[in-house]
């Protein structure tokens, strides 16, 4: 690999990367505001500055500047070398580039960071971004000086409205126009542009626009300082009191990359973040998945139920065994899901094979819109990993919902052990009365409402757990909060089911479980591959 | 009544010689703070001891790994709570070694002043405590009366009689009062002279001194095996003091003596402590004389210096410092650094560990009176057990500082 010189540091990069892409690689940070791997590069904050020392012996580029000399009390004329953006500046093998060892690029950071901040409002204590904010970290590491100007800042427009998900506020703006590209160059939907220059400059809807796209909440994600928020997360929480891990976005197959946000002190989540995967979602998300995590906390099932009064999940796993048992293994019937995690759904796979039973088929949240950038039609996470562990482990696909209630109205199923909180077909759901359902439900839903006996199963965010995307990765979310209410992750539920009908399952704890996943669908089970791809990446 | 036996000899009685095992503490008034001494006496004198610490143990050093690292000045404040002032200083010393900043020169003079008057009221307390536990209550009085002029002075300065935490990194909390000077020069001349009366009580008197001197003799070979520091090293002979030794703020450019002991007794370890007051006072006049009236106290480093609380209202350079040191902490670099100062009982050391975060890894505290109360067994063994009141009180255990 080619290399160049960077402050002493040989930087290896590929033939047309940037300067600031190679070193970000290496993991150099050259301190940036507009720059962003995923867009196109504007140049237009300056911070990235470097001095690039010309090749031996070509003369440098330099400029006439008049610098203040203290001795004489007067200008004197000096030359200091031309710097260069080093988002813009091409690599070349062989190039020496001065970034934090150059005294010029040092000087015009704190320039560029001075005039950032010359008319920026004095909002930190009342802005979402602080803790996590650009223009913080900057100024003390490239600034650390006072405020000269003495004149009243430039007032601009606050919490303009732009849309359902989005607050613009202009005097925070730095015109990094980082959001007016994603939506041109990811999107394709030219809402947001840029509007004066200088001081009056901001960003604007297009005419009789709002800014309403399937990826709104993403311009937030790349605003380096506090200009746009999500009105979701506004006034919500404090970033310096939340905690991060990754996991996997639920709202379709194509299983983005995320990080859970949540505060540990109340065990609540307040937001998704992308993560970073270039073999799924590069680094965005939809809206529709980013404000997926609300679920988490909305219309939960948090108590077992048996025929709709609360009872105490001892009570109502005895009671589903009662339910169970007389129908015997011909007319029983396991419904798997789509939503739960290939831990879950295996767990059920396994009781059924314990039990000798034969009917299996699986249902998940019905198909909804897509696009060709991220959003796919089918609303499961874990399709295709249901898919692969009843191939491998029943011989053969589980059946649709449709055949589920065509086999109990036409007598041969006689009840069903069911995973999962919502059905393909909703109007279907109620022709399942007929029979007795056992449910292991996260949420409220079809499958809740036609229960017999209701367990509460955890939601994805408290437990680890495997989903396969639509394009067959396997990737693991990891546990963020501990289990809400009295539920439990569903494969302990299937567990005290098997141990009141008296079979035993080949794993008792987690870890057993996931040592019979990676057996199964040696695929799905490695662990961490989220975090593999991450490195391919 | 019965007759006397004249027909018994006294030499045929048989005392009873069995060991008697005593508890003294760790709530008991001969043990300032908690310590428990287990004794095994044989009539009065004490055949084997063992001294037990850590009653006041608190985790201090634990906690310190939780919030930042100005957050830690509280903590220290309550080590060695009679001379809060000097551990404020050690600390942000050790902070400041290892971030390479130096305060104003103004700073260091305030430091040594303040810290001085520290030392002398710890020193107060230390002899004014021994003389009492001997039945010498006046002199306590005057002691504590003098403790509490330095209080008063500290008050004004810190707003807090005792734990001030009063110290910053890369400076202190507030620059000197207008009145300063001339508060501590009345302060020091008040405390001399009361020093004097003190002498004139005591010295005089046949029982008091008969009680410290030859009692808890330690040779200078032990007690620097033990890691002795301070007035009890002093005291056996051994002139250590690291503002001599390892001169920190302005030490080396201030003239003062090292007093020594020669008889290596309590009397020694008391004598020792209020010579020591003397140079204080030396040192404090010499810095008063030379600190300049203006001029700031603080570093000029916006990473780890509070911006004023007007500008952090009214400009958003101030908001985002004020944000930075506050919410994150200020940064230490990454890496370890071992810092040492002169503290009232001897060397005081922090061994500080960073990872680069605003919050520490790792604090720990060398406190000088847990090596000197590692040899109280070997003072008191052999002693009578009224000698223990003597050889503990002469030892100045702390309790915040020797358990932290």
């Amino acid at each position: 690999m080619p290399t160049f010189l960077l402050d002493d540091r040989e930087i290896e990069f590929n033939p047309g990367d940037t300067v600031i892409a190679a070193a970000e690689r290496a993991g150099v940070d050259i301190p940036h505001y507009c720059w962003h791997p995923g867009l196109s590069t504007a140049a237009n904050c300056r911070m990235c500055l470097v001095e690039l020392l010309p090749p031996e012996g070509r003369p440098a580029l330099l400029l006439d500047v008049l610098r203040f000399d203290e001795e004489k009390g007067d200008y004197v004329l000096a030359r200091k070398p031309k710097l260069q953006p080093a988002c813009q500046l091409g690599a070349v093998a062989g190039m020496r580039i001065k970034s934090q060892t150059s005294e010029h690029a040092v000087e015009a950071r704190a320039a560029v960071q001075e005039f950032l901040l010359l008319n920026h409002p004095v909002d930190c204590p009342i802005c979402d971004q602080a803790g996590e904010c650009r223009l913080q970290d900057y100024w003390l590491e490239h600034s650390g000086k006072k405020k000269r100007m003495q004149d009243e800042i430039l007032h601009r427009p606050k919490a303009v409205d732009f849309g359902p998900t989005i607050v613009y506020d202009a005097e925070r703006c730095i015109v990094c126009t980082r959001c007016v590209r994603f939506c041109d160059e990811v999107v394709g939907d030219h809402v947001l542009d840029k509007r004066e220059r200088g001081n009056l400059g901001e960003i604007v809807l297009a005419p009789g626009r709002k800014l309403d796209h399937e990826y709104t909440l993403m311009t937030e994600h790349v605003c380096p300082v506090g200009a746009l928020t999500a009105k979701d997360f506004r006034f919500k929480a404090r970033v310096w009191f939340l905690r991060s891990v990754r996991s996997v976005c639920q709202g379709c197959a194509t299983g983005c990359n995320a990080y859970t946000d949540y505060d540990p002190r109340n065990q609540t989540v307040y937001r998704h973040r992308p993560r970073e995967n270039q073999a799924v979602n590069k680094y965005w998300m939809c809206d529709e998945g980013v404000l997926d995590y609300r679920r988490v906390h909305d219309g939960r099932i948090l108590t077992a139920r048996v025929a709709g009064k609360k009872a105490s999940v001892e009570d109502a796993l005895a009671e589903a065994a009662q339910r169970l048992a007389p129908v015997g293994k011909d007319k029983l019937a396991i419904l798997l899901s789509f939503t739960h995690s290939s831990e879950d759904n295996l767990a059920l796979i396994e009781l059924a094979r314990a039990l000798g039973v034969g009917q299996a088929y699986a249902t998940g949240r019905p198909s909804g819109s897509g696009d060709k950038i991220l959003r796919h039609t089918d609303k499961n996470p874990n399709r295709a990993g249901v898919s692969q562990l009843a191939q491998a482990l029943l011989g053969g696909l589980p059946l649709d919902f449709s055949a589920l209630v065509a086999a109990v109205e036409g007598g041969s199923v006689g009840a069903v052990l069911a995973l999962g909180s919502s059905v393909e077909d909703a109007a279907l759901a109620a022709k399942l009365k007929r029979v007795p359902v056992v449910a292991i439900s996260t949420f409220e839903g079809e499958l809740a409402q036609q229960a017999a006996v209701l367990l509460p199963a955890s939601s994805w965010a408290e437990a680890d757990g495997t989903f396969v995307n639509a394009g067959g990765l396997a990737q693991v979310s990891e546990k963020a909060i501990e289990p809400q209410g009295e539920s439990q992750p569903a494969w302990r539920h299937v567990l005290g089911v098997a141990g009141k009908l008296g079979v035993s399952l080949p794993f008792s704890r987690a870890k057993d479980l996931a040592k019979v996943l990676s057996a199964h669908a040696p695929k799905a089970g490695v662990s961490g591959s989220s975090a593999a791809a991450e490195a391919q990446a | 009544m019965e007759p006397l036996d004249l027909e018994l000899e006294a030499t045929e009685v048989e005392l009873p010689v069995e060991p008697m095992l005593v508890n003294v503490g760790p709530s008991h008034p001969a043990m300032h703070g908690t310590v428990r001494c287990v004794m095994e006496l044989s009539g009065e004198s004490i055949q084997r001891v063992d001294v037990q610490v850590g009653f006041l143990h608190r985790g201090f050093e634990k906690m310190c790994e939780r919030g930042t690292w100005t957050q830690v000045f509280p903590y220290v404040d309550r080590c060695n709570y009679v001379s809060p002032m000097l551990n404020n200083v050690g600390f942000a010393m050790a902070c400041e070694k290892m971030l390479g900043i130096q305060v104003p020169e103004r700073c260091q003079y305030y430091r040594m002043i303040l810290g001085e008057l520290a030392r002398m009221s710890d020193h107060l307390t230390c002899d004014g405590a021994m003389a009492m536990e001997l039945g010498a209550f006046t002199p306590f009085l005057w002691m504590v009366k003098a403790r509490d002029l330095i209080w008063d002075v500290m008050e004004e300065e810190t707003g807090a009689r005792l734990t001030h935490s009063f110290g910053r990194v890369g400076g202190m909390a507030k620059p000197p009062t207008n009145g300063f000077k001339e508060h501590v020069r009345a302060v020091s001349a008040q405390v001399l002279s009361i020093m004097g009366e003190v002498e004139r009580l005591l010295f005089g008197n046949r029982i008091f001194l008969d009680r410290l001197e030859g009692v808890g003799f330690i040779s200078a070979e032990d007690a620097i095996s033990l890691g002795w520091t301070g007035p009890c090293l002093r005291a056996a002979g051994v002139p250590y003091d690291v503002r001599k030794a390892h001169p920190y703020l302005k030490y080396g450019e201030v003239d003062f003596e090292v007093p020594v002991g020669t008889n290596s007794d309590c009397l020694d370890r008391f004598l020792v402590r209020i010579a020591e007051m003397k140079q204080s006072a030396r040192i404090i006049e010499q810095c008063i004389e030379r600190m300049a009236d203006e001029g700031g106290v603080n570093v000029d480093d916006p990473r780890v210096i509070l911006p004023e609380k007007e500008e952090v209202y009214s400009t958003i350079e101030a908001t985002i410092q004020h944000f930075k040191i506050v919410m994150e902490g200020l940064k230490l670099p990454a890496g370890e650094v071992y810092s040492y100062s002169e503290g009232g009982n001897g060397e005081l050391g922090f061994y500080l560990v960073s990872d680069g975060s605003g919050t520490p890894y790792r604090v720990r505290i060398r406190p000088p009176c847990f090596l000197a109360t590692a040899g109280l067994e070997r003072i008191i063994t052999g002693q009578m057990i009224a000698d223990v009141v003597p050889c503990f009180g002469s030892l100045n255990m702390i309790g915040g500082e020797c358990d932290r």
